[in-house]
Order: structure tokens, then C-alpha cells, then sequence
């Protein structure tokens, strides 16, 4: 099948998202797809020119407490036709489409099979109150609706107007799942480990409200470490950490996803004290595929990834005490440890990229009719298309048929 | 205000209206396609589902049990040619038929068993996506212009299909014989 992803953030920026497309777009160019990439980025060289094609750079606006990326133009036109006439796709799939991006813009050009993954699970969100609408008359050329999760099935249905499928985000579990720890720090060896990933610097991923528990579970544990792994200032944060926790705490920096295997392999737990407006928690998957027994706030999205406490232990966001208390807790109990480590495995299981790629190939092959030809650009189709009588007339079968 | 005023405003209004409603027949039609594929694509999968169904019972009656394989093929043949004419209600019958199949049926070779689920699985997808098209078509012909200018008022609005796909029992729909029976 020949499938052409779209991604309407730059490549060369971290983010859930592009993440998302490139595993996908390995995974099904792994099952020998052929699979093609457009997308936005800031140096064009950071894409592979053997499957992807640049879609330009993006103007950033911020959106959900973070920055979108906005895109729109008749230069940014010309390349996706490029793109469509090139590529011959048999479906093409853009992912968050309702925000005015190059998805959009393949929304509004594209004629044939489209299928679109929205992502966004914020409803508080203006901006897509006020763009949802608008956008409304090119997202109905989407043939097959997919959402990551239910809270983004639910910001689709009420701004935007339509159902979805939801097919979670996935992980590779292999890679997550075998290998070998961080040097120094085995699990279960090395003294307890406490794990926590997140930029330092933003504060809805609670790393504040972790460093003061942990004054807590370090009077009870001398020995314990938190490992702090990913972006951020390395002052800011040890302002942050103080002069009592300094020596249980390690600062690992930006971690490569080989990396990030192996720190979720090592931590004996692993905390997401995250405050609010996590869409998914795919940290969270990645862990339960590391066999790391997890401490995560209740929110909504966890509470599913965590199957509402079976796989991983939740408590009350923004709470320190209560963070302590399950922290030490689990360090108290290694056959507690064992047993959320033997469950994770389990639940990671329905996440795995293989999993997830053969549903998303089942959509793709629902929306794909025979005979129904390739996704071409619009005004190519107004030239060779079927006048519109020869199609009325095709439609009257359902009719007959009642 | 003096009438040439007036004409031009009038005038104006009127290029607008123009606009809204061939912008709105664009869409209309675009939704006709969208609606027709969608259908070919339920269509399918459910033909494709009543054929794999057919082929379970002709060939492995004693995996699905003698009695099962007649009912199964009876519902198999009446959901491809409703004798009433009511294709909802075969649908659901006969997948309500294959969804009580035991787990694991002896004998049956193991890509029949894979082409049940998967179809079972597009068939759920290719419903959910019609019944889409068919909403985003009813909700543009429900539209103020729309209706205004009886845009596409002529054609018949599509008919949500109404199969259930997970839910463990099938009822009848009498209200549904009744109308696909006019």
C-alpha cells in the first residue's frame, strides 16, 4: 500500500506528535508499505530526502500551553501538490488536521481516501473553539476519524463535530523492554532509585511538588536517588533542589532514546507527578514496557494508561505528602514492585507499535475502495474526473438497496 | 440613500448569497462522494463477512455444529438478498450468529479464524465511517443556506446504517422494516 503521512510540526523539534509519525511511518515501512513523510521543519537537512519531503518552516503560536506550529500559503500549497502528484498515495493520512497547518492544507487539497489522527485532548482550548469551525468544511473530506485517546474522541465530537476511532499512541516495547540498565544504577543493586523525565523548567510537570516529597522519603531511605532526565536549566533547577536534597539528586540531562531505554530499565520506581494537561502519558507506556513500577498523579490520562490503578499506583496531583507516602510505600514492598513490573508488561503490551500499526492498516484498508484510485489534488480531479451525473448515479445503489 | 446605492448593496448581497451557495454545492457534492465511497466500503466488508460465513458453514459444519452451520447459512444468504428487505436486521442476525461462535473452532483452519476477526473489526470501522458521512451530510443539509436554497432538496438524505457491532443482542427494529419496506 502506498501511504503518505502528514505531520503539521517541525520534525527537528521534540514533540508527541512527530514521534508519533516517525514510529508509525517505521513501523509500516518495516511490514514493507511504502510510506512517505511530509512534513515542516527548521533545517530541511535534519529529514531523510529517501522518504521524506520538507514542507517548509513553521510560524509558532502558541496553543495548549505549548507552541503550534502554523503554516498556511501558496508556497506551502505547491509543495503539498508536489507532494500529492508525486507520491500516488493510496490513503493519505494527516495528523491533527484542525489547526492551520500543512494537515490542513492536504485537508483542503487532497481528493481521495483521507484519514486524520487528532491528538489534542484539551477542551479548555480557544483557540480550537474558534478554529474548529472554520476549519470544519475541509475536515469533512476525512474518510476515516482516528483519536489517541478518549479525551481527544471527546474534543473531536464537541468542536469539531464527528466521531473517531480511538488507537492509542504506541511504543516500541522491545526496545524499551530489553537492554541493559544505566551503568551504576541496576535495579534493585545500586540502593533505591526514584525516576522522573520532564523538562525541569515547566512547572505543570510537577517536578516541585516530587523534590519536596522526596525530603520526606529521603529521611526514611538515607540512601535513595532521584534521577532527573531531560531538557531544561541546570541552575533553575538546582536553585530548585536546595542544599538538603543536593546529594540524592542527579541531574542526567537530555537522554537519547537508547538512553531513555535504559534509565527506565534502571529506576526502581518511576514518578509522573505531572499537575495538568498531559494529552497522553506515552512516558508512562514507556515505562510500563522498562518494567519500572510507576507513581503518577490521577489525572485522566494516566488514570487510563494505568488502567485506574491496576497497572501503577495514583494519587492526588499536587499533593506532597501523599506522593511521599506512595513513593515509600512501594520502596517498602519489593513484591508489590514485582508484581506492578509483571502487570506492566502486560498492559504495555496493547501499545506495542506492531499492535497498533495492523489496526491502523485496518483503517486504512476500510477507507481505500476498490477501484477508487490514488488521492490526487483537487484541480487535477476537476479535469479528470467522472462528471458529477456518473456519480449520482453510482450513489443510487444504497437507495435500491434500502 | 440614493437608489444606486441601494441597487449596489442589493447587488453585493446578492454576489455573496451566489458565493455562500456554490461554496455550499461544492460541499454538498464533495459529501455525495464521500457518502457513496464510504457506502462501497460497508458494503464490502459486510459481503466479504456473509461470504467467509457462507464458507464456514459449508465446509465446517461439525466445527460450528450441524445445526448452527444451517442457521448460519440461511442468515449469511439473507443478508446478502434481504427476503423483507430489511438489510439492518440480516446484518445484525448474522452477526449475532458469528460473534456466539465459540472462540476456538476445531479444524477450521487458522486464516479463516484471522479473516473472521479482521472482518468483523472493518466492518465496525466501515460503519462507524458511513454513519460519519452520512451526519456531516445531513448536518450541511440541515444548514440555514441550505434550506434557504433548497440546495440538494431533491435528493434523498442518506440513511444512517444501523448494525450494532459490539453489543451482545440483536433486536428486531420494527419501525425500520416498516420504512425500508415503502
Amino acid at each position: 500500500m502506498r501511504i503518505g503521512l502528514v505531520c503539521p510540526y517541525q520534525w527537528d523539534v521534540p514533540g508527541g506528535v512527530q514521534y508519533h509519525v516517525r514510529d508509525l511511518a517505521r513501523t509500516l515501512r518495516g511490514m514493507g508499505h511504502h510510506v512517505e513523510v511530509l512534513t515542516p521543519a527548521e533545517r530541511e537537512e535534519a529529514l531523510d530526502p529517501e522518504w521524506m519531503t520538507w514542507a517548509g518552516r513553521t510560524v509558532p503560536v502558541p496553543y495548549n500551553g505549548s507552541m503550534a506550529s502554523m503554516q498556511f500559503g501558496p508556497v506551502s500549497a505547491a509543495r503539498v501538490r508536489r507532494w500529492l502528484r508525486d507520491g500516488n498515495f493510496d490513503v493519505v493520512h494527516v495528523h491533527e488536521p484542525a489547526s492551520p497547518s500543512v494537515s490542513l492544507l492536504v485537508c483542503m487539497i487532497a481528493q481521495g481516501p483521507i484519514v486524520a489522527t487528532f491528538h489534542a485532548a484539551t477542551t479548555r482550548s480557544k483557540w480550537l473553539a474558534a478554529v474548529g469551525p472554520m476549519a470544519r468544511p475541509w475536515l469533512e473530506r476525512i474518510s476515516g476519524r482516528i483519536a489517541v485517546s478518549d479525551f481527544a474522541r471527546r474534543v473531536q465530537v464537541e468542536h469539531l463535530g464527528g466521531d473517531a476511532v480511538i488507537i492509542p499512541n504506541g511504543v516500541h516495547v522491545a526496545a524499551f523492554a530489553e537492554g541493559p540498565p544505566l551503568p551504576g544504577y541496576s535495579r534493585g543493586v545500586d540502593g533505591p532509585t526514584i525516576g522522573f523525565l520532564g523538562r525541569y523548567d515547566e512547572p505543570r510537570k510537577g517536578l516541585p511538588v516530587l523534590l519536596e516529597a522526596m525530603r520526606t522519603v529521603q529521611r526514611r531511605y538515607p540512601g535513595v536517588r532521584l534521577l532527573i532526565a531531560g531538557r531544561g536549566d541546570a541552575e533553575e533547577v538546582r536553585a530548585l533542589i536546595g542544599a538538603d536534597l543536593q546529594a540524592s539528586v542527579a541531574l542526567l540531562g537530555e537522554l537519547s532514546e537508547e538512553d531513555k531505554g535504559a534509565f527506565l530499565r534502571s529506576v526502581d520506581v518511576y514518578c509522573a507527578p505531572n499537575l495538568l494537561g498531559e494529552s497522553f502519558g506515552v512516558i508512562l507506556i514507556e515505562a510500563l514496557a522498562a518494567g519500572a513500577p510507576i507513581v503518577a498523579s490521577d489525572l485522566d490520562a494516566f488514570k487510563r494508561v494505568l488502567d485506574d490503578g491496576a497497572a501503577g499506583v495514583l494519587v492526588r496531583r499536587g499533593d506532597p505528602p501523599a506522593l511521599a507516602g506512595a513513593l515509600c510505600a512501594l520502596l517498602d514492598d519489593p513484591d508489590r514492585r514485582a508484581e506492578l513490573s509483571a502487570r506492566g508488561a502486560v498492559a504495555a503490551a496493547g501499545y506495542d507499535w506492531d499492535v497498533l500499526a495492523r489496526r491502523i492498516l485496518a483503517v486504512y484498508e476500510t477507507v481505500v475502495v476498490p477501484d477508487g484510485g490514488p488521492v490526487v489534488a483537487e484541480d487535477e480531479h476537476l479535469v479528470s474526473a467522472p462528471t458529477d451525473g456518473k456519480r449520482a448515479r453510482s450513489t443510487l445503489r444504497w437507495r435500491g438497496q434500502g | 440613500m440614493t437608489p444606486e446605492v441601494w441597487l449596489l448593496l442589493g447587488g453585493v448581497l446578492l454576489v455573496l448569497l451566489l458565493l455562500a451557495a456554490v461554496w455550499t454545492l461544492t460541499r454538498l457534492s464533495r459529501l455525495e462522494r464521500r457518502v457513496a465511497r464510504a457506502w462501497t466500503a460497508l458494503d464490502t466488508q459486510l459481503q466479504r463477512r456473509a461470504g467467509l460465513a457462507e464458507e464456514l458453514a459449508r465446509n465446517y459444519p461439525a466445527a460450528v455444529g450441524e445445526d448452527r452451520a444451517e442457521y448460519l447459512a440461511a442468515f449469511a444468504a439473507d443478508a446478502r438478498r434481504p427476503v423483507d428487505g430489511d438489510r439492518e436486521l440480516a446484518e445484525n442476525l448474522l452477526g449475532r450468529e458469528l460473534r456466539d461462535l465459540a472462540d476456538d473452532l476445531p479444524g477450521v483452519p487458522v486464516a479463516l479464524r484471522t479473516d473472521l476477526v479482521g472482518t468483523a473489526t472493518r466492518v465496525g470501522l466501515a460503519r462507524r465511517f458511513y454513519n460519519d458521512a452520512v451526519r456531516d451530510t445531513r448536518a450541511l443539509r440541515r444548514g440555514r443556506l441550505s434550506r434557504l436554497l433548497r440546495l440538494h432538496a431533491s435528493r434523498q438524505l442518506p440513511p444512517y446504517f444501523d448494525i450494532e457491532v459490539r453489543l451482545e443482542t440483536a433486536r428486531p427494529r420494527p419501525d425500520r422494516v416498516a420504512k425500508s419496506a415503502s
